[in-house]
Protein backbone atom coordinates (compact mmCIF):
# COMPACT_ATOMS: atom_id res chain seq x y z
CA UNK A 1 0.00 0.00 0.00
CA UNK A 2 1.37 3.31 -1.30
CA UNK A 3 1.03 6.73 0.52
CA UNK A 4 0.90 9.94 -0.67
CA UNK A 5 2.73 11.87 1.77
CA UNK A 6 2.31 15.08 -0.34
CA UNK A 7 -1.56 14.37 0.76
CA UNK A 8 -0.49 15.88 4.38
CA UNK A 9 1.03 19.21 3.18
CA UNK A 10 3.74 20.15 1.27
CA UNK A 11 5.92 22.03 4.14
CA UNK A 12 6.45 19.21 6.83
CA UNK A 13 7.96 19.79 9.81
CA UNK A 14 6.98 19.76 13.50
CA UNK A 15 6.39 16.89 15.37
CA UNK A 16 2.76 17.46 16.64
CA UNK A 17 1.76 17.48 12.79
CA UNK A 18 3.69 14.67 12.15
CA UNK A 19 2.18 12.25 14.91
CA UNK A 20 -1.22 13.79 13.97
CA UNK A 21 -0.50 12.45 10.41
CA UNK A 22 0.71 9.14 11.82
CA UNK A 23 -2.61 8.64 13.48
CA UNK A 24 -4.38 9.35 10.86
CA UNK A 25 -2.29 6.96 8.52
CA UNK A 26 -2.65 4.13 10.80
CA UNK A 27 -7.07 5.32 11.27
CA UNK A 28 -7.69 5.75 7.52
CA UNK A 29 -5.08 3.23 5.99
CA UNK A 30 -5.19 -0.40 6.36
CA UNK A 31 -2.72 -2.36 4.85
CA UNK A 32 -3.81 -6.37 4.18
CA UNK A 33 -1.85 -8.89 6.83
CA UNK A 34 1.65 -9.26 5.04
CA UNK A 35 1.45 -6.02 3.32
CA UNK A 36 4.03 -3.00 3.39
CA UNK A 37 3.13 0.32 3.55
CA UNK A 38 5.07 2.58 0.99
CA UNK A 39 5.54 6.06 2.13
CA UNK A 40 6.27 7.85 -1.21
CA UNK A 41 7.54 11.72 -0.92
CA UNK A 42 7.06 13.02 -4.21
CA UNK A 43 5.33 16.40 -4.68
CA UNK A 44 6.41 17.33 -0.97
CA UNK A 45 8.60 20.64 -1.10
CA UNK A 46 10.14 20.13 2.35
CA UNK A 47 10.19 17.62 5.36
CA UNK A 48 12.24 17.78 8.58
CA UNK A 49 13.58 15.18 10.79
CA UNK A 50 10.83 15.98 13.36
CA UNK A 51 7.73 14.82 11.58
CA UNK A 52 9.23 12.16 9.39
CA UNK A 53 10.28 10.50 13.40
CA UNK A 54 6.51 10.96 14.68
CA UNK A 55 4.98 9.36 11.65
CA UNK A 56 7.16 6.65 11.82
CA UNK A 57 7.30 5.99 15.20
CA UNK A 58 3.41 5.64 14.50
CA UNK A 59 3.58 3.47 12.20
CA UNK A 60 6.37 0.86 13.14
CA UNK A 61 4.73 0.86 16.55
CA UNK A 62 1.62 -0.79 14.50
CA UNK A 63 3.33 -2.69 11.65
CA UNK A 64 6.61 -3.21 12.63
CA UNK A 65 10.07 -1.70 10.74
CA UNK A 66 10.30 -4.38 8.33
CA UNK A 67 6.73 -3.64 6.71
CA UNK A 68 7.03 0.24 6.64
CA UNK A 69 9.05 1.51 4.11
CA UNK A 70 10.27 5.09 2.88
CA UNK A 71 10.27 5.22 -1.06
CA UNK A 72 13.50 7.15 -2.45
CA UNK A 73 13.34 10.49 -2.94
CA UNK A 74 15.75 13.32 -4.84
CA UNK A 75 14.44 16.27 -2.60
CA UNK A 76 17.28 17.14 -0.74
CA UNK A 77 15.52 17.53 2.44
CA UNK A 78 13.71 13.97 2.53
CA UNK A 79 16.82 12.53 1.81
CA UNK A 80 18.67 14.66 4.69
CA UNK A 81 15.81 13.41 7.28
CA UNK A 82 15.92 9.93 5.96
CA UNK A 83 19.78 9.63 6.78
CA UNK A 84 19.66 11.27 10.27
CA UNK A 85 16.61 9.29 11.12
CA UNK A 86 18.72 5.63 9.78
CA UNK A 87 21.68 7.04 11.89
CA UNK A 88 19.46 7.33 15.27
CA UNK A 89 17.75 3.39 14.52
CA UNK A 90 21.32 2.40 14.40
CA UNK A 91 22.22 3.56 17.82
CA UNK A 92 18.59 2.32 19.65
CA UNK B 1 40.64 61.92 -4.86
CA UNK B 2 37.27 60.00 -6.02
CA UNK B 3 38.40 56.72 -4.37
CA UNK B 4 39.16 58.54 -1.30
CA UNK B 5 35.63 60.21 -0.76
CA UNK B 6 33.84 56.77 -1.76
CA UNK B 7 36.11 55.17 1.06
CA UNK B 8 35.23 57.73 3.63
CA UNK B 9 31.38 57.13 2.74
CA UNK B 10 32.02 53.46 3.21
CA UNK B 11 33.66 54.19 6.15
CA UNK B 12 30.98 56.15 7.67
CA UNK B 13 27.95 53.45 6.57
CA UNK B 14 29.83 51.06 8.09
CA UNK B 15 29.92 52.70 11.11
CA UNK B 16 26.57 53.52 11.36
CA UNK B 17 24.64 50.80 9.34
CA UNK B 18 22.40 52.46 7.17
CA UNK B 19 22.76 56.57 6.20
CA UNK B 20 20.80 59.21 4.22
CA UNK B 21 22.40 60.88 1.46
CA UNK B 22 21.73 64.30 3.86
CA UNK B 23 23.76 62.74 6.54
CA UNK B 24 26.82 61.79 3.83
CA UNK B 25 26.27 65.35 2.58
CA UNK B 26 26.74 66.93 6.32
CA UNK B 27 29.46 64.88 7.59
CA UNK B 28 32.02 65.47 4.46
CA UNK B 29 31.04 68.88 3.50
CA UNK B 30 30.26 68.06 -0.64
CA UNK B 31 27.21 68.51 -2.68
CA UNK B 32 24.26 66.53 -2.68
CA UNK B 33 24.73 65.81 -6.43
CA UNK B 34 28.88 64.29 -5.52
CA UNK B 35 26.84 62.47 -3.29
CA UNK B 36 24.32 60.70 -5.21
CA UNK B 37 26.74 60.08 -8.04
CA UNK B 38 29.02 58.38 -5.60
CA UNK B 39 25.86 56.37 -4.16
CA UNK B 40 25.41 55.33 -7.67
CA UNK B 41 28.56 54.20 -8.24
CA UNK B 42 29.07 52.08 -5.00
CA UNK B 43 25.36 50.73 -5.47
CA UNK B 44 25.83 49.74 -9.40
CA UNK B 45 29.01 47.78 -8.02
CA UNK B 46 27.04 45.92 -5.45
CA UNK B 47 29.20 47.50 -2.71
CA UNK B 48 26.33 48.80 -1.20
CA UNK B 49 22.68 48.72 -1.53
CA UNK B 50 19.36 51.03 -1.21
CA UNK B 51 16.70 50.11 1.71
CA UNK B 52 13.39 52.02 1.70
CA UNK B 53 12.44 54.69 -0.80
CA UNK B 54 11.63 58.42 -1.37
CA UNK B 55 12.76 60.62 1.16
CA UNK B 56 13.26 57.51 3.87
CA UNK B 57 16.21 55.80 1.26
CA UNK B 58 18.73 54.81 3.36
CA UNK B 59 21.96 53.49 2.19
CA UNK B 60 23.75 50.09 3.62
CA UNK B 61 26.65 48.00 2.80
CA UNK B 62 25.59 45.21 0.65
CA UNK B 63 26.23 41.56 2.55
CA UNK B 64 25.42 43.01 5.85
CA UNK B 65 22.08 42.13 7.35
CA UNK B 66 20.30 44.37 9.36
CA UNK B 67 19.60 42.97 12.74
CA UNK B 68 18.57 46.01 14.89
CA UNK B 69 15.42 45.13 15.12
CA UNK B 70 15.85 42.01 16.71
CA UNK B 71 18.72 43.10 19.17
CA UNK B 72 16.39 45.10 20.84
CA UNK B 73 13.40 42.57 21.01
CA UNK B 74 16.19 39.92 22.40
CA UNK B 75 18.29 41.99 24.68
CA UNK B 76 15.09 44.04 26.48
CA UNK B 77 15.14 43.48 30.23
CA UNK B 78 11.45 43.38 30.51
CA UNK B 79 8.84 41.95 28.04
CA UNK B 80 8.81 44.23 24.61
CA UNK B 81 6.31 44.23 22.27
CA UNK B 82 7.47 42.96 19.32
CA UNK B 83 6.28 43.66 15.56
CA UNK B 84 3.56 41.18 14.45
CA UNK B 85 4.88 40.94 11.41
CA UNK B 86 8.44 39.56 12.92
CA UNK B 87 7.06 37.77 16.05
CA UNK B 88 5.05 34.40 15.73
CA UNK B 89 3.03 34.23 19.08
CA UNK B 90 2.04 30.32 18.19
CA UNK B 91 3.76 27.45 16.04
CA UNK B 92 0.50 27.98 14.17
CA UNK B 93 1.65 31.36 12.81
CA UNK B 94 4.93 30.20 12.96
CA UNK B 95 4.43 27.24 10.30
CA UNK B 96 2.18 29.59 8.44
CA UNK B 97 5.40 31.67 7.98
CA UNK B 98 7.38 29.35 6.79
CA UNK B 99 6.08 29.20 3.07
CA UNK B 100 7.38 32.68 2.39
CA UNK B 101 10.77 31.52 2.22
CA UNK B 102 9.89 30.68 -1.24
CA UNK B 103 10.14 33.78 -2.64
CA UNK B 104 13.75 33.61 -2.10
CA UNK B 105 14.23 31.72 -5.40
CA UNK B 106 12.99 34.83 -7.28
CA UNK B 107 16.41 36.20 -5.28
CA UNK B 108 18.68 33.78 -7.08
CA UNK B 109 18.36 31.19 -3.94
CA UNK B 110 18.84 27.75 -6.22
CA UNK B 111 15.65 26.00 -6.24
CA UNK B 112 17.09 22.47 -5.25
CA UNK B 113 18.02 24.34 -1.92
CA UNK B 114 15.12 25.66 -0.89
CA UNK B 115 13.74 22.42 0.84
CA UNK B 116 16.59 22.11 2.76
CA UNK B 117 16.19 26.24 3.43
CA UNK B 118 12.66 25.51 4.37
CA UNK B 119 13.08 22.10 6.64
CA UNK B 120 15.81 23.58 8.46
CA UNK B 121 14.16 26.72 9.29
CA UNK B 122 11.35 24.60 10.14
CA UNK B 123 13.26 22.76 12.60
CA UNK B 124 14.64 25.72 14.08
CA UNK B 125 11.65 27.49 14.98
CA UNK B 126 9.47 24.44 16.10
CA UNK B 127 12.08 24.05 18.58
CA UNK B 128 11.25 27.06 20.20
CA UNK B 129 7.54 25.69 20.71
CA UNK B 130 8.55 22.68 21.62
CA UNK B 131 11.17 23.20 24.13
CA UNK B 132 9.62 26.73 26.12
CA UNK B 133 5.96 25.63 26.24
CA UNK B 134 5.04 26.95 30.06
CA UNK B 135 8.62 27.98 30.05
CA UNK B 136 8.65 31.05 28.08
CA UNK B 137 10.50 34.06 30.69
CA UNK B 138 7.37 36.95 29.34
CA UNK B 139 6.87 36.92 25.87
CA UNK B 140 5.91 33.83 23.98
CA UNK B 141 7.17 32.67 20.70
CA UNK B 142 10.02 33.34 18.41
CA UNK B 143 11.19 36.21 15.99
CA UNK B 144 11.18 35.04 12.42
CA UNK B 145 13.17 37.18 10.17
CA UNK B 146 14.92 36.66 6.34
CA UNK B 147 16.60 38.84 4.82
CA UNK B 148 18.50 38.99 1.42
CA UNK B 149 21.82 41.04 1.56
CA UNK B 150 24.97 40.65 -0.53
CA UNK B 151 23.19 37.79 -3.23
CA UNK B 152 22.99 35.89 0.59
CA UNK B 153 19.66 34.68 2.29
CA UNK B 154 19.77 35.28 6.08
CA UNK B 155 17.50 33.59 8.24
CA UNK B 156 17.11 34.65 12.24
CA UNK B 157 15.33 33.00 14.48
CA UNK B 158 15.28 34.01 18.20
CA UNK B 159 13.11 33.53 21.61
CA UNK B 160 13.10 34.30 25.22
CA UNK B 161 12.50 31.38 25.96
CA UNK B 162 14.40 29.14 29.14
CA UNK B 163 17.33 28.73 27.15
CA UNK B 164 19.12 25.63 26.01
CA UNK B 165 21.45 24.78 29.18
CA UNK B 166 17.75 25.09 31.16
CA UNK B 167 16.01 23.23 28.67
CA UNK B 168 18.39 20.02 28.97
CA UNK B 169 19.89 20.05 32.70
CA UNK B 170 16.83 19.18 34.37
CA UNK B 171 17.18 15.47 32.19
CA UNK B 172 21.02 15.70 32.14
CA UNK B 173 22.39 17.15 35.28
CA UNK B 174 26.03 16.04 33.50
CA UNK B 175 25.83 18.82 31.25
CA UNK B 176 28.39 21.28 33.45
CA UNK B 177 27.50 24.90 31.65
CA UNK B 178 25.84 26.43 28.88
CA UNK B 179 28.91 26.02 26.38
CA UNK B 180 29.16 21.99 27.04
CA UNK B 181 24.93 21.96 27.26
CA UNK B 182 24.95 23.63 23.48
CA UNK B 183 27.27 21.58 22.03
CA UNK B 184 25.62 19.03 23.09
CA UNK B 185 22.53 19.97 21.69
CA UNK B 186 24.43 20.11 18.14
CA UNK B 187 26.32 17.16 18.18
CA UNK B 188 24.65 14.44 19.88
CA UNK B 189 21.54 12.99 20.40
CA UNK B 190 19.67 14.37 23.64
CA UNK B 191 16.86 16.19 24.28
CA UNK B 192 15.14 17.68 27.14
CA UNK B 193 12.04 16.28 26.34
CA UNK B 194 12.63 13.05 27.95
CA UNK B 195 11.02 10.49 28.31
CA UNK B 196 10.57 11.12 24.37
CA UNK B 197 12.53 10.07 21.83
CA UNK B 198 13.61 12.89 20.77
CA UNK B 199 16.91 14.99 19.38
CA UNK B 200 17.67 14.72 15.65
CA UNK B 201 16.27 18.14 14.98
CA UNK B 202 19.73 20.39 15.45
CA UNK B 203 22.08 17.23 14.41
CA UNK B 204 20.11 18.00 10.66
CA UNK B 205 20.07 21.44 11.00
CA UNK B 206 23.74 21.36 11.65
CA UNK B 207 24.48 18.87 8.69
CA UNK B 208 22.35 20.67 6.37
CA UNK B 209 24.17 24.33 6.65
CA UNK B 210 28.26 22.51 7.28
CA UNK B 211 27.40 20.22 4.01
CA UNK B 212 26.37 23.00 1.77
CA UNK B 213 28.43 25.23 -0.34
CA UNK B 214 28.21 28.65 0.86
CA UNK B 215 26.13 27.96 4.09
CA UNK B 216 26.65 28.70 8.10
CA UNK B 217 24.94 28.81 10.92
CA UNK B 218 25.69 30.28 14.36
CA UNK B 219 24.15 29.92 17.74
CA UNK B 220 24.36 31.68 21.40
CA UNK B 221 22.14 30.73 24.27
CA UNK B 222 23.21 32.21 27.71
CA UNK B 223 27.05 31.70 27.65
CA UNK B 224 27.25 28.87 25.05
CA UNK B 225 27.74 29.39 21.25
CA UNK B 226 28.68 27.19 18.37
CA UNK B 227 29.21 27.64 14.51
CA UNK B 228 28.92 25.15 11.28
CA UNK B 229 30.08 25.79 7.94
CA UNK B 230 32.00 27.95 5.81
CA UNK B 231 30.50 30.94 6.61
CA UNK B 232 29.31 30.28 10.61
CA UNK B 233 32.48 32.39 11.61
CA UNK B 234 30.84 35.56 10.02
CA UNK B 235 27.42 34.28 11.66
CA UNK B 236 29.07 34.03 15.43
CA UNK B 237 30.91 37.59 14.85
CA UNK B 238 27.87 39.00 13.90
CA UNK B 239 25.91 37.78 16.70
CA UNK B 240 28.41 38.69 19.15
CA UNK B 241 28.15 42.21 18.18
CA UNK B 242 24.38 42.18 18.26
CA UNK B 243 23.53 40.26 21.25
CA UNK B 244 24.82 41.18 24.30
CA UNK B 245 22.79 39.17 26.82
CA UNK B 246 20.71 36.03 25.24
CA UNK B 247 18.87 34.55 27.97
CA UNK B 248 16.54 32.53 25.24
CA UNK B 249 18.17 31.16 22.10
CA UNK B 250 19.08 32.89 18.94
CA UNK B 251 20.31 30.95 15.56
CA UNK B 252 22.10 33.20 12.63
CA UNK B 253 21.65 31.00 9.37
CA UNK B 254 23.03 31.98 6.24
CA UNK B 255 22.31 30.25 2.76
CA UNK B 256 24.20 31.66 -0.63
CA UNK B 257 21.95 32.44 -3.00
CA UNK B 258 23.12 31.88 -7.24
CA UNK B 259 26.18 32.70 -8.97
CA UNK B 260 27.48 33.76 -5.26
CA UNK B 261 28.43 30.23 -4.70
CA UNK B 262 31.21 30.16 -6.75
CA UNK B 263 32.81 33.98 -6.20
CA UNK B 264 34.88 35.56 -4.10
CA UNK B 265 34.70 35.43 -0.23
CA UNK B 266 32.34 38.20 0.62
CA UNK B 267 32.42 40.97 2.66
CA UNK B 268 33.89 40.73 6.05
CA UNK B 269 32.16 41.66 9.20
CA UNK B 270 34.97 43.79 11.07
CA UNK B 271 34.10 46.35 13.95
CA UNK B 272 36.60 49.14 13.62
CA UNK B 273 38.01 50.61 10.30
CA UNK B 274 37.32 50.26 7.06
CA UNK B 275 38.21 46.89 6.10
CA UNK B 276 40.53 45.86 3.15
CA UNK B 277 38.56 44.01 1.47
CA UNK B 278 36.03 46.96 0.58
CA UNK B 279 38.94 49.38 0.45
CA UNK B 280 39.85 46.68 -2.56
CA UNK B 281 36.87 47.00 -4.22
CA UNK B 282 36.53 50.73 -4.29
CA UNK B 283 40.15 50.97 -6.11
CA UNK B 284 38.54 48.34 -8.77
CA UNK B 285 35.58 50.54 -9.25
CA UNK B 286 38.27 53.80 -10.01
CA UNK B 287 40.47 51.53 -12.36
CA UNK B 288 37.79 50.30 -14.42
Amino acid sequence: MKIEVKKFGEILTSRPAGREAGLSMKAYFKPEPGDRIELDFSGVLAMGPSWLDEVLSVLRNEYGNERVICLPSENASVTASLKIIEKQDDKK
Amino acid sequence: MKTETRAQILKIIQEKGKVRPIELRKSLNISAQMIHRHLRNLTERGIVEIKGAGRFTQYALAGVPDWEAVSSWINARTAPEGPESMVCETREVFTARLPHLKSFVRNGLPENILPLVIATAGEVGNNSFDHNLGQWRDVPGCWFESQVTGKQLWICIADRGQGIYHSLVKVHPELANEQVAINAAFETIISGRSPENRGNGLKYVKNNLSTTPGGGIACISGTGRVFYGEQGERCIVLLGKHFSNVRGTVTLMIWTCGDELNAAAPVPLTTGGLSRQILHKVRDVEEE
